[in-house]
């Protein structure tokens, strides 16, 4: 407004505006048309072990063993459970053991699918700290 | 400009003042600006698993798809597993602070899941996610 004011008295003689904002109208319908709001969902997890050194026997120092069986069994610390009983097996032996993470290793042919779940089951039952790795076989 | 001109010759402030218009404009842009996030797309889509917890990766914007054929997707193309590597270095030195999300099919295999994961990290990008679809339980 005081800008505006200003014109008036000067009589034109002050930055004439319109090519500006021809310009930033451009630049804001270019970044509009770019703008992209989709942010991906994920779950961050540690990778352990590389392929052939990965400890497919889990029991690393201070750790709860999940391992994912390529034909869809999960044993949790060796013993079979089911998919949907992970998570109270995990509360479980996190209650016993709080500072041990848990190491989540699938073998090579397992499906992504059972895998996420585990996982999810895993950080439903209060452990933020889950690695994955793959076993040799 | 025209209707500068007519205001200042013609009868006073009949015009449309411009300037409220220009402030408001302007911080549309500086909002677009900011929030603009250059995403990378896989260029695929995959049935992605779900899973309750879930939640969105900050700033992950390189996707990594796997279909359950074994194909690996990425930047809108399907590479093979050894580029992964010097794509993701190249991106990185673009863009640092860019994560990485893997979205693998439900139907993939954990071993080229975990292979791809690698790959990422040899590449220099630490924070790696697997990509989940949320069940809305949550």
């Amino acid at each position: 407004m005081r800008l505006r004011r200003h014109f008036d008295h000067g009589d034109s003689t002050g930055i004439d505006l319109a090519p500006m904002l021809d310009f930033v109208l451009n630049l804001l319908i270019f970044f509009i048309i770019t703008a992209v709001f989709v942010k991906e969902l994920g779950l961050p997890v540690a990778r352990h072990g590389g392929g052939a050194s990965g400890p497919a026997t889990g029991k690393e120092a201070g750790s709860i063993s999940v391992v994912v069986k390529q034909g869809g069994e999960v044993l949790v610390d060796n013993r079979l459970v089911d998919v949907r009983a992970v998570r109270a097996n995990v509360e479980r032996l996190h209650a016993q053991k709080p500072d041990w993470g848990v190491m989540v290793t699938a073998e090579h042919d397992a499906e992504t699918g059972l895998l996420v779940q585990v996982i999810d089951q895993v950080r439903q039952g209060g452990v933020e700290n889950v690695s994955f790795g793959t076993s040799s076989e | 400009m025209r209707s500068h001109r007519h205001a200042a010759h013609g009868e006073e402030e009949t015009g449309i003042d411009l300037a409220p218009m220009l402030d408001f404009v302007l911080n549309l842009l500086i909002f677009f600006i900011i929030t603009t996030s250059f995403v990378r797309e896989a260029g695929v889509t995959v049935a992605r698993p779900e899973a309750d917890t879930a939640f969105h990766a900050e700033s992950g914007n390189i996707l990594i798809a796997i279909r359950p054929n074994g194909e690996v997707w990425m930047d809108r193309r399907q590479v093979d597993l050894r580029e992964v590597r010097p794509l993701i270095e190249r991106l990185h030195i673009e863009r640092p602070e860019d994560t990485v999300v893997v979205i693998a099919d439900k139907a993939a295999k954990s071993g080229l899941l975990a292979q791809v994961m690698d790959e990422v990290k040899l590449g220099g990008i630490k924070e790696v996610a697997i990509g989940a679809g949320s069940t809305g339980g949550q």
